[in-house]
């Protein structure tokens, strides 16, 4: 498929044989999640102050302590998590997975996070931020060197919703990318304007033997075929 | 086959399969799978499997995006949920303590050597220099900081190590643990720029170390400088040059990968360093404890303090050298 050359989906096979696909996420997704959980560490360290501070001098011990894990260990002990996402990445979707799709290790997530330090230099993520926007992958120098990747969660996908196009056999046999692309055209057959899917159903109407014709009746009759390969019988 | 058909027909199991999934995720934990009721392991892992023959099924026969969609997120989910593992727990600490730790330590002897010499020889002549002619301490850190040691190092001060006195133990065992596993790090971190930034935090921190030492023991507070730092240094300068060890084995990962490419070669490195940067935040949280509640403690006399950092010494470098030798 050409439409690969430009997505930056990256394939991973399973012991099962199977490919997954990995979607990794930009700096964009990644910089929301981050003021996100930033947010979030901000407003524990500010509550927990108002007792700690409270108690005097071993409050104030115990809150640079809790400000040291909030800082370090925040992002681990999260990520470690069934989810394997810190909550800004959840509420983004996003979750950090190892190269091969499996769950982040305690290791990998520990180094990754610690090398936040290299990310930050020279100041503000700068080197994390290149790297970022320089690979294909989205991954920042800790990501690199722990062997891990943020990935976006898998979406649902929409059902099929053409409904009431009777079903209609196709004029000839179709090979299977012409039946898949017939169907692929009726799932997205909802999102389009009439007039628009009047112009791509033209395209295919030769499976339903009206070649060269255009309009609503044939865009009907193609999806019928779509309706008649899903496996929809009158 | 009809999608359709294919759908109506597995219906059930991806069903199955996804409430199973969904029922695990819930309880948090991987009971089911591990030790729990092996009826149901072996369950979810058979309809996996056959979930995933329907998945490159419905990718070769180019069923609908919709239905080749619905199988990839179950069959990743599972996939998730199955090779998740949990390797932390007391038992995995108690191996780390005892073999995994002071081994991987021995393993990378030769990275950890070369980081105490980088650390340990600007300390040494940044120590002398600076206690031949004092006054070259301003050149390294503004007149105010100096005046700030010289008063915390001062034999008159009830708590030894502060600016303020008014500081209690606790609000220091904060303090240090911040800043002195903020150092560690960034000796571990400084190894992603082919070790260069690792050389420089070791010499730089062993710099000015060494400088605050001349300069204090030409003021003729050698007395209390070193009781203060003898005990907590034998967790706390261990600690740094172990992680410089560290950062000093990924940068040479990436200088010279060997017959790995050099991203492979990186990601090998870290996972290898990951159980001495484990032990290093042990060392530094034990040398932040006694830092603020045992080192600054003014009214014990030095000959006790200093008993007590040789043991310390002494039990540190034993640990790393001795422990786990046998095969366990």
């Amino acid at each position: 498929m050409t439409g690969e050359v430009l997505d930056t989906i990256v394939a991973t096979e399973t012991p099962e044989g199977i490919v997954l696909e990995l979607r990794p996420a930009g700096l964009s997704a990644r910089f929301y999640a981050f003021l996100l959980d930033l947010a979030l560490r901000g407003v524990a360290l500010n509550f927990m102050a108002i007792p700690l501070g409270l108690m005097g001098g071993m409050g104030i011990g115990i809150l640079l302590i809790v400000a040291f894990l909030l800082e370090w260990l925040y992002p681990v002990a999260f990520e470690l998590t069934r989810s394997g996402a810190t909550p800004g990445k959840r509420v983004f979707r996003l979750k950090v997975v190892m190269d091969n799709g499996l769950p982040v290790t305690p290791a990998a997530s520990l180094a990754r996070n610690l090398l936040r330090t290299a990310d930050f230099l020279p100041l503000l993520y700068g080197f994390g931020i290149v790297s970022m926007l320089l690979r294909r992958d989205g991954k920042r120098l800790g990501d690199l060197a722990a062997g891990t990747m943020v990935v976006h969660e898998h979406a649902m996908a929409a059902r099929l919703t053409i409904g009431d196009v009777a079903p209609l056999p196709p004029s000839t046999p179709l090979r299977p990318q012409d039946q898949a692309a017939v169907i692929a055209l009726a799932t997205r057959a909802s999102t389009l304007t009439a007039e628009r899917l009047d112009e791509l159903a033209a395209l295919a109407a030769s499976v339903s033997g009206d070649k060269g014709r255009q309009g609503p009746d044939v865009t009907r009759r193609v999806l019928g075929v779509a309706q008649w390969l899903l496996g929809h019988r009158a | 086959m009809t999608p359709l058909r294919f759908e109506r027909l597995h219906e059930d199991e991806w069903a199955e399969l996804a409430a199973r999934l969904e029922a695990m995720r819930r309880r948090k934990d991987q009971a089911t799978l591990l030790e729990g009721s092996q009826p149901s392991a072996e369950r979810i892992t058979a309809l996996y499997r056959r979930t995933c023959e329907h998945l490159a099924l419905a990718r070769e026969r180019a069923y609908p995006t919709y239905l080749i969609a619905r199988l990839e997120q179950l069959t990743e989910e599972a996939h998730q949920t199955i090779y998740y593992q949990r390797v932390f727990g007391l038992g995995a600490l108690r191996r780390m303590i005892t073999d995994g730790f002071p081994r991987a330590v021995r393993r990378d002897a030769a990275y950890v050597g070369v980081a105490a010499a980088v650390f340990v020889i600007p300390t040494l002549v940044l120590g002398l220099i600076v206690y031949w002619s004092p006054e070259l301490i301003l050149s390294m850190m503004s007149a105010d900081r100096a005046a700030d040691f010289d008063q915390m190092y001062s034999p008159a001060a009830r708590a030894i190590g502060r600016a303020r006195t008014a500081d209690t133990d606790w609000v220091m065992f904060g303090f240090y643990i911040r800043n002195n596993i903020s150092v560690a790090f960034q000796c571990f971190a400084g190894g992603l720029f082919a070790g260069v930034g690792t050389l420089f935090f070791l010499a730089y921190n062993g710099a000015i170390g060494g400088a605050v030492a001349g300069y204090l023991t030409e003021r003729g507070m050698a007395s209390t400088f070193f009781s203060f730092v003898a005990t907590h240094s034998a967790f706390e300068l261990t600690a740094i040059v172990l992680s410089g060890g560290a950062g000093l084995k990924i940068g040479h990962a990436l200088l010279a990968p060997g017959r790995r490419t050099r991203r492979a070669a990186l990601v090998a490195a870290t996972e290898e360093s990951a159980i001495i940067i484990y032990g290093v935040t042990v060392l530094l949280l034990i040398a932040a404890a006694i830092e603020a509640f045992w080192s600054s403690a003014g009214w014990l006399p030095a000959a006790i303090k200093y008993t007590v950092a040789a043991v310390c010494w002494t039990a540190v470098i034993g640990y790393l050298v001795i422990q786990g030798r046998r095969a366990g």
